[in-house]
């Protein structure tokens, strides 16, 4: 028997396979699994993928050349039939696009005109980062693109991503010169949402599937078939109003979401450089009689010595019912450990909405 | 002379298992979806892992699969050390032993072969899954599992037919 084993063994290492260095590379692989959970990834293993996409970026990027090259082949030959009443559809589109833009540039000057009133300082936007994704890993752990531009161009963890159509994902990775986005369809994307028409709140939770469904929506939703959902800005971390999708109703009573940006194929994005918005610890402090629910970060005995504009739009939020509005889904209910928020940032955060 | 030419050979082998490994990778993590129609990709590196570990086993010692498998984590975002994990269990399990390495016909090959990517794709879950702290999706490891199923015979055969018409590059050949 042993001298079965041992010539087994001999004929192993003879073909370069040590049982040894398998035993080793197999404890050092379950190490490695522990430590590199996405739920509790520690920044040292964090940079060392940041890093290792960053040397691999450019390959990729270089093996993604041929398929885009040909990427519309397809569609191009299919199309064919249809673009006479493609065209005609655009021209009509391209008319109510006029008055769309006519519409936004009056509004826009309205708003001029209010915030010169009030004293508002509206933070200035910056341009949106233009990237082509490289890699995509759609596998069953992880729904993420990888984009071949990261700190370089001033890509950070949170940024939203959006296409032609509509929001993509978020940054969760950044590397020097390459970032990961987290999909809105992977299980671990949570992202606070509402209905356009009626600010009905939800957290629209992904599950793998190319419709995510919407968790915490309340017993009697207002949400009908068709709503257009937008980012709530909620966590602080997404500007408000960012079109996401459609909603569409399930079987079972639920809610699910047939998302904008899936009407093409996640190619060429944009990110949008939207600092976060700072906890609402510092405004609270001005104003002391504001309801806040945590009671360490109420202020002592702070006047309101503040201009009016100031007061005025703190007071606002403060008049929010608890339940309502940006109340109704709090961030601390999201299921633990599976929020996108605590796997970027560590941390969650409930900001009024008006704080964008 | 003959030992020149051996060893040239191995040379040749060892530039394409390289070659072979690295646009296995490559591909797996390319955008391909951006193609019309193809939304299923095989799984290469575990095919290349196969082949090579079959026509020459001294190419694929423990090492080089776990450096494999830790690549495709890391470039496809998975919590790294799942597809290392599965590829070495897999390939301990499952690998050609004996002088003779990888038979000269196809159905034992394909058979072994099929073991081999049933035992990956279930530690890759589970493990997986541990790391993610739920379940995770079982349905891309199904369709990419049917998807190497099909792609891998074609693959075999020719694997077998360069071993058949080798001189002497191959173990057993």
């Amino acid at each position: 028997m042993a001298s079965r084993r041992s010539s087994r063994q001999e004929s192993d290492e003879s073909a370069g396979f040590s049982p040894t260095l398998f035993i080793v590379l197999l404890v050092i692989s379950t190490v490695l699994t522990i430590f590199d959970r996405p739920a509790d990834r520690s920044d040292a293993f964090g940079s060392f993928r940041a890093g290792f996409t960053d040397i691999v970026a450019p390959i990729l990027e270089l093996a993604a050349q041929p398929i885009r090259g040909v990427k519309g082949i397809g569609p191009y030959f299919r199309n064919q039939g249809d673009l006479a009443r493609e065209n005609a559809e655009m021209r009509e589109e391209l008319i109510a696009a006029r008055g769309w833009v006519e519409l936004a540039e009056r509004q826009r000057d309205q708003i001029e005109i209010y915030e010169a009133a009030l004293n508002v300082e509206t933070p200035e936007q910056r341009p949106l980062i233009r990237a082509w994704t490289v890699a995509d890993s759609s596998g069953p752990f992880v729904h993420a693109r990888l984009i071949g531009s990261g700190r370089n161009v001033g890509i950070a963890n949170g940024y939203p991503v959006v296409n032609d159509y509509g929001l993509v994902g978020r940054i969760f990775e950044t590397g020097r010169r390459s970032a990961r986005i987290l999909l809105l369809t992977d299980i671990n994307s949570r992202i606070p949402v509402m209905a356009d028409r009626s600010n009905a709140r939800a957290i629209m939770v992904g599950d793998n599937s190319d419709y995510p469904r919407l968790d915490y929506v309340g017993r009697i939703p207002d949400i009908v078939e068709g709503d257009r959902i937008v980012t709530s800005g909620d966590d602080g971390v997404l500007p408000r109003g960012l079109p996401i999708g459609e909603a569409v109703p399930t079987r079972d009573g639920g809610w699910r979401i047939q998302l904008f940006s899936s009407q093409a194929p996640v190619d060429f994005v944009y990110v949008w450089p939207f600092d976060r918005i700072v906890g609402p610890e510092a405004d609270v402090a001005k104003v002391p009689d504001m309801p806040v629910e945590n009671s360490a970060a109420e202020p002592e005995s702070d006047p309101v010595s503040d201009s009016v504009s100031d007061s005025g739009l703190v007071a606002d939020v403060g008049a929010e019912p608890a339940g309502d509005a940006s109340g109704d889904v709090p961030l601390e209910a999201r299921p633990s450990g599976s929020g996108e928020n605590a796997r970027t940032d560590g941390e969650t955060t409930t900001v009024p909405e008006d704080g964008e | 002379m003959r030992k020149a030419k051996d060893a040239n050979a191995i040379y040749w082998d060892l530039g394409l298992c390289v070659f072979t490994v690295l646009v296995a990778l490559i591909v797996q993590a390319a955008p391909t979806r951006l193609l019309d129609g193809v939304n299923i990709m095989p799984t290469w590196p575990l095919i290349a892992i196969f082949l090579w570990a079959g026509l020459r086993p001294s190419f694929m010692p423990p090492i080089v699969v776990f450096a494999i498998g830790l690549t495709q984590d890391l470039l496809t975002g998975a919590p790294m050390g799942v597809w290392a994990m599965s590829y070495l269990i897999a390939l301990a399990a499952f690998r050609f032993r004996g002088e003779d390495g990888m038979p000269r016909d196809l159905p034992p090959v394909l058979l072994r072969f099929l073991f081999m990517l049933l035992l990956a794709h279930t530690v890759a879950y589970l493990v997986g899954s541990w790391a993610l702290g739920q379940m995770a999706d079982l349905m891309p490891l199904i369709v990419e599992a049917t998807a190497t199923i099909l792609m891998f015979p074609l693959l075999a055969f020719l694997a077998l037919r360069r071993r058949r018409s080798g001189r002497s590059g191959f173990i057993g050949g």
